[in-house]
């Protein structure tokens, strides 16, 4: 954790920022925080301003107004040294050597070069890629660099990482490397935003999210509380029992793992429970179910 | 500051290890020299050459006015070379050939086939009346003369024979010695030179011509590695990873001393290869300090306007290639005053020359035209630097909000409203 930082201080905080290029609004009247030492989501459709806001965050861009604050304060040039960046597009020197590409860029953020040779050696060893540190860039497959762009971004040991679609390209084995990856440096007290459309990941990584959909925010906030606000009244069921004579079941549909039961509004699972106790049906399991981010992704969208 | 080094020192190393400059600095020039060396070792032009120059020379005298005994009389060839045999004979040291007298023609020519004579010459019967002399050589390659070689030791033996026993004292030293010419030049202020002066005036401009040369030749080829890396870098799309990093004014800076360092280095290589032998004979003939002074700050002002030029154009294009020939227009622009050479060395305070000074596009390379004309006046010398500096400033400034605005805009080039309207914003 980086001194005079606390945890009670948002590592990121946006109020009221708002971008436009030339017509387009690309970001408008946003507001969230970034807590430190957590994994935060930032979510949205393609073309929905997410690559604009990470870039506010970077100063990449200015915003036209609104405020935006890294650590508590404004942002100034030496704040960079505080951010590690991974790009939706990736971007290296193809026809140079993958050491001396990596060790360049941590250098610029400010590391000596015997340490920068020292950190960018330990990634490409986690990474298991201590192999390709001779050869150039352009002579590794798409996966293989986006992990060397990853080492790029984390070793030079930044407080704040921000990662923007770093599963792009990687197949199944790579991406788990990658979550753990990941998953080290948050439990290490890195502050990590990641903008992806793996709504499993997310789940998975994130305990708070931000939606943003043309421009605007969608949805913020705790993930638990978002589904909790938006899953649907539902519970799965494996039992004998027959749902037609149910008071408190508006729809039962079979989907595999038992029935999907939709509950009639103003009712709650433990009146259906209840009601199959009484009934005297067998009872294998009882589950209420939790809507998908990506069903709350794609429903908050299409209403907008 | 410790960016901007870490910047320059990437670029550099990166530039001046790429094979593409490898083989123009050091590939281009071995290459066309050996080439040059085979074909001389090949060819045995040369040896041919040094060798034909010594054989003697025939004179085949039909019309009986050579006087063979006065050969031996004749100087030792002249002090400045009069053809390419006496030049090669002076290079080499080989000694003078004999003039003897042959009979017969065919014999004469049978002797140069074989190599037993550099040439023949035929005075033919009538030669008092016409003066016509035929003069037969053998070919020696690249070094083959357009005139036969050592006809004027002839001249001055056939000379000296006509007068001999006719002519006496100062008279006859007259008739085969004209005079020795001392060569003055009138300048057109009216001050008359020395012939030595006016020789010294042409090393001194040699000189400083020289270095104008290989420094205009280093503004454009660091500023073109500027244009290419920018353009790169913006194709290949790591652009916005350095920018995360560093600020673009601390990425330019880092660009020009980096990038200007590997185009020096260019240069002093061709310097050292090329035109170290010829600057060493003119070093003789004193180049002057502050001449050498004004070179190098007008290279180092007129590198970092045309640098900062080339990065905000670099960034405009989505490729090196539209951004060279976006950035086509500065480079016309600057050789301008090339163009104007002549007027300028021969003017240098002319209103052309001065205008072209204060004007901040082609003040380095007029200004370095002018300091190897001589004396500029000091006020000259002083407004075009501050032109120079405050045109720096603003340029490179521009370029930094170009870079801000355009490194991540891909696809259609913004229009000439829309960068004014970038460079007016804060």
């Amino acid at each position: 954790m980086l001194a005079g930082a606390s945890f009670s201080q948002p590592a990121i905080a946006l109020r009221g920022v708002r971008k436009a290029f030339r017509s387009v609004v690309a970001v408008q009247d946003v507001s969230f925080e970034v807590r430190c030492g957590e994994i935060f989501g930032l979510l949205g459709p393609n073309g929905a301003g997410k690559t604009t806001l990470l870039r506010l965050i970077l100063d990449i861009f200015r915003p036209d107004s609104g405020s935006l604050l890294v650590m508590g304060h404004h942002f100034s040039p030496a704040d960079k040294a505080l951010i590690g960046y991974l790009p939706e597009e990736r971007g290296l020197y193809t026809k140079q050597k993958v050491q001396s590409v990596l060790e360049y860029l941590v250098q610029l953020k400010g590391v000596p070069q015997p340490q920068a040779r020292a950190n960018t050696l330990r990634w490409l060893e986690r990474l298991e890629m201590l192999d390709v540190k001779d050869r150039k860039v352009q002579e590794l497959s798409k996966g293989n660099q986006q992990k060397i762009q990853f080492i790029a971004t984390v070793a030079a040991e930044p407080e704040i990482l921000i990662l923007d679609e770093p599963f792009s390209g990687l197949d199944p084995v790579n991406s788990r490397v990658m979550i753990q990856a990941i998953q080290e440096l948050a439990a290490a007290g890195r502050t990590i935003v990641l903008s992806t459309h793996q709504m499993s990941l997310v789940e998975s990584l994130c305990r708070r999210v931000f939606m943003i959909h043309q421009g605007r925010q969608v949805l913020y906030g705790d993930l638990e509380e978002i589904r909790k606000q938006h899953s649907d009244n539902s519970v799965i069921v494996q039992s004998n029992a027959d749902y037609s004579h149910c008071p408190w079941v508006a729809q039962a549909v079979s989907n595999g793992r038992g029935m999907q039961i939709s509950l009639r509004e103003g009712s709650v699972p433990r009146d259906l429970l209840k009601w199959l106790v009484e009934a005297g049906a067998d009872v294998e399991s009882f589950e209420k179910t939790k809507t998908p981010l990506e069903d709350i992704f794609i429903k908050m969208v299409e209403s907008k | 500051m410790n960016k901007v080094w870490v910047i320059a020192k990437h670029e550099f190393l990166a530039t001046v290890t790429r094979k593409a400059y490898i083989f123009t600095v050091v590939g281009m020039p071995l290459l066309f020299g050996g080439i040059f060396s085979i074909s001389l070792i090949t060819g045995d032009s040369v040896e041919k050459s040094i060798k034909s120059a010594s054989e003697p020379i025939a004179v085949i005298d039909r019309a009986g006015v050579v006087d063979f005994a006065l050969a031996a009389t004749l100087s030792e060839g002249h002090n400045v070379p009069q053809d390419a045999a006496e030049a090669i004979r002076q290079v080499s040291g080989a000694k003078l050939p004999k003039i003897v007298a042959y009979p017969d023609l065919d014999q004469a020519i049978q002797d140069i086939r074989q190599g037993k004579l550099s040439a023949v010459y035929l005075i033919e019967a009538g030669y008092m009346t016409t003066g016509r002399i035929v003069a037969y050589s053998p070919e020696r390659g690249m070094f083959s003369d357009l005139a036969p070689p050592d006809r004027n030791r002839l001249y001055d033996l056939i000379r000296a024979s006509l007068v001999n026993g006719r002519l006496e004292g100062e008279t006859r030293d007259r008739v085969l010695t004209p005079g020795t010419l001392k060569q003055m030049k009138v300048s057109k202020r009216g001050e008359v030179q020395g012939n030595s002066e006016s020789f010294q005036k042409v090393a001194r401009f040699l000189g400083p011509f020289s270095m104008f040369l290989l420094l205009t030749m280093s503004i454009f080829f660091s500023s073109g590695y500027l244009l290419q890396g920018i353009a790169e870098e913006k194709q290949n799309r790591v652009i916005e990873l350095i920018w995360s990093s560093v600020e673009p004014v601390q990425l330019l800076a880092g660009k020009i001393i980096g990038l200007g360092a590997a185009g020096l280095l260019q240069v002093a290589f061709y310097a050292g290869f090329l035109f170290l032998p010829a600057m060493t004979i003119f070093a003789l003939f004193q180049v002057s300090l502050f001449g050498l002074i004004l070179s190098v700050v007008y290279f180092a002002l007129g590198y970092l306007l045309f640098a900062g030029l080339m990065a905000g154009t670099g960034v405009l294009g989505n490729s090196p290639q539209e951004s060279g020939q976006l950035s086509a227009f500065w480079t016309l622009l600057s050789i301008v005053p090339m163009f104007m050479l002549a007027p300028i060395s021969e003017n240098p305070d002319s209103w052309l020359a001065r205008g072209l000074s204060w004007f901040p596009l082609t003040a380095p390379v007029t200004m370095l035209l002018r300091v190897t004309s001589g004396q500029i006046p000091w006020v000259d010398v002083g407004i075009s630097i501050i032109v120079l500096v405050i045109s720096i400033y603003f340029v490179v400034r521009g370029a930094a909000k170009m870079f801000r605005a355009a490194a991540l805009m891909y696809g259609k080039r913004p229009g000439l409203g829309e960068i004014w309207r970038w460079l007016r914003e804060a």
